[in-house]
């Protein structure tokens, strides 16, 4: 075993451990948002933290892996394990057509742009009730089940969703630690340079955007299966940003970041409903004062602070 | 190819206008393989244009430009490289949040194949690609003499290094072409004259160079032939002491006044 | 051809208030390349204060909105102060998760102070609408048109004639410039993030009327108002102006000829559509990178 695979491996235990110890419902549940919200915010990562790239429409891919496994499932009969890459395909086909024009813009234009796709999509969603069941939303989207495996069990699809976040973490870790994801960074850093040294930074570009819209996909195919129903409000801007802002507080260009980010989004909801009607102001708030103080995210923040408080001693 | 007198890179009429203002008119010149030719002129005169030209960050109006033998209109920067023209830039631009060994791997990047699916199967083809890469990264590391600091974030070096690396990592792909766009600019005179070894050095090893340099002592001793532009115009070509002595080029530096042009 | 004349009317209106929200994230932009994913929440709150004044404590017009305008502004430099002005490092994308932090911290605010019901108010004064070849324009489009010609004309004389519209012009253009000839830069910062705020209050002002004013109402509007400001050319006033008044009248034709439910499409579209054939907007200036 390599060294790099420590932590992947730590990190496994442990999520072992975790779903072996909690038996709470509500607690696993949680713990298997956190999970999908993970797979969202590394997908973005890639594409944000680590080739520099905003998009500010993602929910659209999540949204079509969702509405895709559950147009799949329910119109058409596909069994769940067919429609899973039957919907990451769309997601990655709708990528790589948007993205083509999409990314030749940079900056504020291309978070427009991506914003724009995103809005199109989610409207999308909620105008073509025949097929998507508009506004009311989705029904009756069925479990999962393998053999004798049901996923219907809290348990059994809390071990589900992470052992594709597992996997994911795998995955991204090769890329990232590749000559794509040297690449990928040095567009980050400065686009005309790279192409200066030789990097296709259109086409590169272009596959780490397809690259992450699979990713949210894979997150939208795992939400729809968990909780049954899915309407567009589950997609809108306002999701789009939530991914964002998971990958902005948790620190770009890490994938533990995105671990951090996503469980803070999904848990800061479930403890702020004691504040009732201030949880928003409280949320606001919270975001406001982690990015004012741990401008770098909470991951690299942190890290700073604890560095800091050693070399005090 | 072999052949020594085989023009390398033959500029045909060139021009490029940016709006209104004329960069670059007519300039045609060539290079022959395996030397060092310095191109100079006063700030504005539109050397980093022609650089931009040739390394293909933007057609020329006019004119045509051919490497090899073939015209590169329609090449992108990214497909020159892997022909073999690396360049640096006047204002270093290097990867700042990555390594010195890192600059000069993603510099080998379109001498390594190793793709988005080739990452996360990890054949063994790819950790043995990945060996090599490395190894020559620190054969050029230790040929600017930065071994020691492969892991040192490259925006945290010493500005004379950085400019160092960058030829390093312009070197990685491989060229037979360099342009270097004032690679002494900001160096100390011991930094100069190891650029200027190394320069040296590069076209041993066959590279023919293209050098925009204000540092007239640098340029002058290593440059086989000079161009020299003013105000978009080829004003001058020929060997260093022909063109020290021409009229044209001792009125247009006159004019600018703050180049020294000793010899 | 009265149809026509109708949506055109109705166009224009929304034209005007998307322009205003639009020249209020151009100027932001201007003096700070930062996009505020709050300002769509200071329309909300110039609205709602309008409901409170005008609404349910009865002042007279007048009053009514400058008292509306001037909390708004205020919250606009107190936001500056307190959240943009404290990050010490300020990297684009920190600075813009900050705003979105302030959009949802000023969602609750509204939420808290005027609950989640919407309201409307009476148009700002109860003549008949006018009669056009049939079709009607309502006494509160006009307001809206006054409102909007006075509020950028006073722009236009701002930027041109006093001095401070000068220097945050100059300080737009450059910076370096601007300070080395011993313009403030910081001050600018604050000015135009005030500005701002104030255009989203007129926003918010003209169409508390002719709108249901809700807590959440800022999102949409503000996107909106965003997408005019690109269509036009980000960073460019006569570009807000056009952005908004294309949109505003592409939209209103859109729910005539089309469908209701297509009226938000229309905007994404046309602004891709922009983006993807001339990616600087309308009037492109400079290219607007960061992030
Ligand atoms: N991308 C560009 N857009 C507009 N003008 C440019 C651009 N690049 C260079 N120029 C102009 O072309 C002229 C030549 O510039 P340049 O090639 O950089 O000169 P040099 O490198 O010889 O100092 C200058 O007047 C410069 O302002
Ligand atoms: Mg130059």
């Amino acid at each position: 075993m390599t060294r790099d695979r420590i932590p992947y491996a730590v990190f496994t235990l442990i999520v072992a451990a975790a779903g072996w110890y909690t038996d709470n419902p509500y607690y696993l549940q949680t713990l298997t948002f956190i999970g999908i919200n993970t797979l969202l915010a590394l997908g973005l990562n890639m594409l944000m933290g680590y080739a520099g790239q905003i998009s500010l429409g993602h929910a659209a891919f999540y949204g079509i892996g969702a509405y895709g496994t559950a147009i799949l499932t329910v119109h058409w009969h596909v069994s769940p394990w067919l429609a899973l890459p039957g919907a990451v395909a769309a997601a990655m086909l709708v990528a790589c057509i948007v993205g083509i024009p999409t990314l030749k813009l940079s900056g504020y234009y291309l978070g427009m742009g991506t914003l724009g796709f995103g809005m199109i999509v989610n409207i999308l969603f909620r105008e073509w009730s025949s097929v998507t069941g508009g506004a009311s939303g989705f029904v009756g989207i069925p479990s999962l089940e393998l053999g004798p495996i049901s996923f219907s069990s809290t348990k059994n699809y809390f071990y589900l969703v992470w052992g594709f976040v597992i996997f994911s973490f795998i995955l991204c870790h090769r890329i990232i630690n590749s000559r794509v994801g040297r690449a990928l960074r040095a567009i980050h850093d400065g686009e005309k340079a790279a192409a200066a040294v030789g990097v296709d930074t259109a086409k590169l570009k272009l596959q780490v955007f397809i690259l992450s819209a699979a990713f949210s996909a894979l997150a939208g195919f795992l939400y729809a299966h968990m909780v049954f129903f899915i309407s567009p409000e589950s997609f809108d801007f306002i999701a789009s940003i939530r991914i964002v802002t998971m990958v902005v507080i948790g620190g770009m260009a890490s994938v533990w970041g995105s671990l951090i980010g996503a469980s803070l989004l999904t848990l800061l909801p479930e403890w702020l409903h004691a504040f009732s009607e201030f949880e928003m102001v409280v949320y606001g708030l919270i975001l406001m004062i982690i990015m004012i103080f741990l401008p770098k995210g909470l991951t690299r923040g942190l890290l700073d602070m604890f560095e800091r408080a050693r070399k005090n001693k | 190819m072999t052949d020594n007198n085989h023009p390398l890179l033959q500029i045909e009429s060139v021009s490029k206008a940016f709006g209104g203002l004329q960069a670059l008119t007519d300039v045609s010149f060539s290079l022959t393989q395996g030397t060092i030719t310095g191109l100079i002129g006063p700030n504005g005169a539109g050397k980093t244009t022609l650089f931009n030209l040739i390394s293909g960050v933007f057609p020329p109006d006019t004119g045509t430009i051919i490497f090899n033998g073939t015209g590169i209109r329609n090449k992108k920067s990214h497909q020159l490289v892997s022909l073999g023209i690396a360049r640096t830039f006047q204002n270093v631009e290097l990867f700042d949040s990555m390594t010195a060994l890192e600059n000069i791997l993603v510099g080998q990047h379109t001498r390594t194949r190793c793709g988005m699916l080739g990452s996360i199967v990890r054949l063994p083809w790819v950790a043995e690609e990945e060996k090599k890469a490395r190894d020559f990264a620190m054969e050029l590391l230790d040929l600017i003499g930065l071994r020691e600091h492969a892991y040192t974030t490259s925006g945290d070096l010493p500005f004379g290094w950085q400019r160092l690396l960058e030829l390093a990592r312009a070197m990685a792909s491989r060229p037979q072409l360099m342009l270097l766009d004032e690679p002494a600019s900001g160096l100390n005179i011991v930094e100069t004259m190891r650029l200027g070894d190394l320069i040296k050095k590069f076209r041993g090893q066959g590279v023919t160079v293209l050098l925009v340099e204000h540092d007239m002592s640098l340029t002058m001793e290593i440059s086989d032939r000079i161009v020299v532009l003013d105000q978009g115009k080829k004003i001058a070509e020929g060997t260093p002491r022909a063109v020290q002595e021409d009229e044209a080029v001792i009125a247009a530096y006159l004019g600018t006044s703050k180049n020294k042009a000793d010899g | 051809m009265q149809e026509f004349i109708q949506y055109f009317f109705s166009g224009i209106t929304n034209g005007a208030i998307y322009a205003v929200i639009a020249i209020g994230f151009s100027m932001l932009y201007n003096s700070t390349e930062l996009i505020n994913f709050a300002h769509g929440e200071f329309v909300m709150l110039g609205s709602m204060c309008m409901i409170t004044f005008f609404g349910s404590m009865h002042l007279p017009l007048i009053p009514a909105i400058i008292l509306a305008i001037v909390c708004v502004t205020a919250a606009g430099l107190l936001f500056e102060r307190l959240a943009i002005r404290t990050v010490k490092n300020p990297e684009h994308i920190v600075l813009i998760i900050i705003t979105v932090g302030a959009s949802i911290f000023l969602r609750g605010l509204g939420m808290l102070i005027w609950g989640k019901d919407a309201f409307s108010i009476p148009p700002f004064s109860s003549h008949p609408p006018l009669d056009i070849h049939g079709a009607k324009l309502l006494s509160q489009s006009i307001w809206i048109i006054l409102i909007f010609l006075l509020t950028t004309v006073g722009l236009q004389l701002f930027y041109k004639k006093t001095l401070t519209g000068k220097a945050m012009e100059a300080n737009a253009i450059s910076k370096r410039a601007a300070w080395i000839v011993g313009i403030p830069s910081r001050l600018m910062v604050t000015l135009a993030f005030g500005l701002s705020a104030t255009m989203g209050a007129v926003a918010g002002v003209i169409i508390a009327p002719v709108t249901m004013c809700s807590y959440d109402m800022g999102t949409m509007i503000g996107l909106k108002g965003f997408c005019a400001a690109m269509l036009g050319g980000l960073g460019s006033l006569w570009g807000a102006l056009i952005g908004g008044f294309l949109l505003g009248i592409l939209e209103a034709f859109g729910v005539g000829f089309v469908s209701s439910g297509l009226k938000d499409a229309t905007a994404f579209l046309l602004l891709l559509f922009i983006l993807y054939v001339r990616p600087g907007g309308i009037i492109s200036s400079a290219d607007v990178k960061r992030f």
